[in-house]
């Protein structure tokens, strides 16, 4: 009997990780068809530059959850600005991430993707994917998504250099807080920081 | 028989101290941070003055044979050092592998100055001794910025110097009238040039970064965790992701607002 117990115990035990490694096939869904749309747009050559920008920031607006990154990476400062930094943060950041994912994914204009496999955390789905860009070089994408309200949404993107998981918002995050720490938590610092790279960013180089 | 016996144990000894390496660190430990950050900005007006215009002049006018045999040449005359550091972390069938690659490299590839072994599907990789350490479960240790050098820790700077003394250069070139001096010059000036035009495009997204020298002792250390992990993606440390919703009322302050 007590045989019996360990070998029903190893089984069940054997059976959690496989429950919590089916996700969600929703999430993946989501991911290929909105990721398709996005690289679409980009990859569109009978659209003109601002055409091109406007589509891309409505399918990021749409895609992911712009305004849960912006008080993320904020991490504790969130709740030290007050309502008229925190708007105005929102604000500037909203500007800077747009036109940095799009300097960012203008690299995979012509890519595609393929879902690899997904994965349940507690509260999200992380979506493998392979982003096969057009000179046939391979990136592996992960995507950490998150439903709420029957609606899903990108809160963050891991890209795998050489087996090194970078998380763009945690590591985002990291960044800010060193820089709101240095600056005795001044907004301004953050604000100004942010409008400086997003000129830099609408300059051509 | 006694040699094969001493060999076993020793092998034995070596899989005990083994151990899962540690999980990539939230949180570095940077002790001298104001004196890092001096360091930084220090290595990054030299390298905007001077390392970084060598190293993409280097780039353009050195052929990409070239400089592919030389990086070839340099991976397999290192191999002796992986070879042990694989044996050291326990792990023969990657010390094979590296056996194997240094055995065809330098004798079918020339010296190994063509990577013969590469081609038939026989991937090289790199160990060194700051990897074994963190096998054997040492900490890195205090993070620090090395002028000229980078960024580094206590771990692998330690490694460092102990893998000189597994070079087989060191061997090869000991008393013999400076000869290890000018051969370490010259690989260590070559790795450096090589190194830096291979990372130019990351050296400037780093540059790009809201706060640069965060985001470099972030990368280095990711990257080495990745490395002692053989490249493997730890997919455990999904479930240590920070919660997105830990300040969740934002939301609901915006919305107080406007």
């Amino acid at each position: 009997m007590t045989s019996f117990r360990i070998i029903l115990a190893s089984l069940l035990m054997a059976l959690i990780p496989l429950a919590s490694a089916s996700a969600d096939p929703r999430s993946e869904a989501f991911v290929q068809e909105n990721a398709t749309k996005v690289l679409e747009a980009l990859g569109n050559p009978d659209l003109t530059a601002a055409e091109r920008s406007e589509k891309f920031n409505g399918f990021m607006e749409e895609f992911s959850n712009l305004d849960g990154i912006a008080r993320f990476v904020l991490g504790k400062y969130s709740r030290r600005f007050n309502p008229e930094e925190l708007a105005r943060y929102r604000e500037v950041y909203r500007a800077y991430s747009l036109l940095n994912y799009e300097a960012q994914f203008d690299d995979y204009r012509g890519a595609d993707i393929n879902i690899v496999n997904s994965y349940d955390t507690k509260r999200d789905s992380i979506v493998n994917s392979n982003v096969r860009k057009a000179d046939g070089d391979t990136l592996e994408v992960s995507w950490r998504v998150r439903e709420r309200n029957d609606r899903f949404q990108v809160i963050d993107v891991g890209l795998n250099l050489d087996g090194n998981l970078l998380w763009l918002a945690v590591e985002q995050r990291a960044q800010f807080l060193d820089l709101l720490d240095r600056n005795d938590g001044s907004a301004d610092a953050l604000i100004s920081k942010l409008e400086e790279l997003t000129q830099e960013l609408k300059t051509p180089s | 028989m006694r040699a094969l016996i001493l060999a076993l144990v020793s092998l034995s000894v070596v899989t005990a101290c083994a151990t899962t390496p540690p999980p990539a660190p939230t949180e570095i430990y940077d002790p001298f941070e104001n004196f890092n950050r001096k360091v930084y900005g220090f290595n990054e007006s030299v390298d905007q003055a001077v390392i970084g215009p060598v190293a993409r002049g280097y780039s353009k006018t050195v052929p990409k044979q070239a400089r592919s045999g030389l990086r070839n040449f340099v991976s397999n005359a290192n191999a002796p050092v992986t070879f042990v550091n694989d044996v050291l972390q326990a792990k023969p069938q990657r010390a094979m592998e590296t056996l194997s690659r240094f055995i065809i490299n330098t004798t079918v590839g020339v010296g190994g100055l063509f990577d013969v072994a590469g081609k038939s599907d026989l991937e090289g990789h790199t160990e060194d001794f700051g990897q074994t350490l963190a096998v054997w479960g040492v900490p890195m240790g205090p993070y620090f910025m090395a002028p000229l050098l980078g960024p580094s820790n206590l771990r692998d700077t330690t490694g460092r110097v102990v893998d000189i003394a597994f070079d087989p250069v060191t061997w090869i070139s000991f008393g013999t009238n400076n000869l290890e001096v000018y051969l370490n010059a010259g690989e260590t000036v070559f790795v450096a040039l090589d190194t830096r035009a291979e990372l130019d495009s990351g050296i400037e997204f780093i540059r790009e970064q809201p706060e640069p020298y965060t985001a470099l002792r972030r990368a280095y250390s990711s990257q080495r965790q990745s490395a002692i992990r053989d490249g493997v993606v730890d997919e455990n440390s999904f479930d240590d992701l920070p919660d997105f919703d830990d300040f969740d009322d934002f939301d609901e302050e915006f919305d107080d607002f406007e």
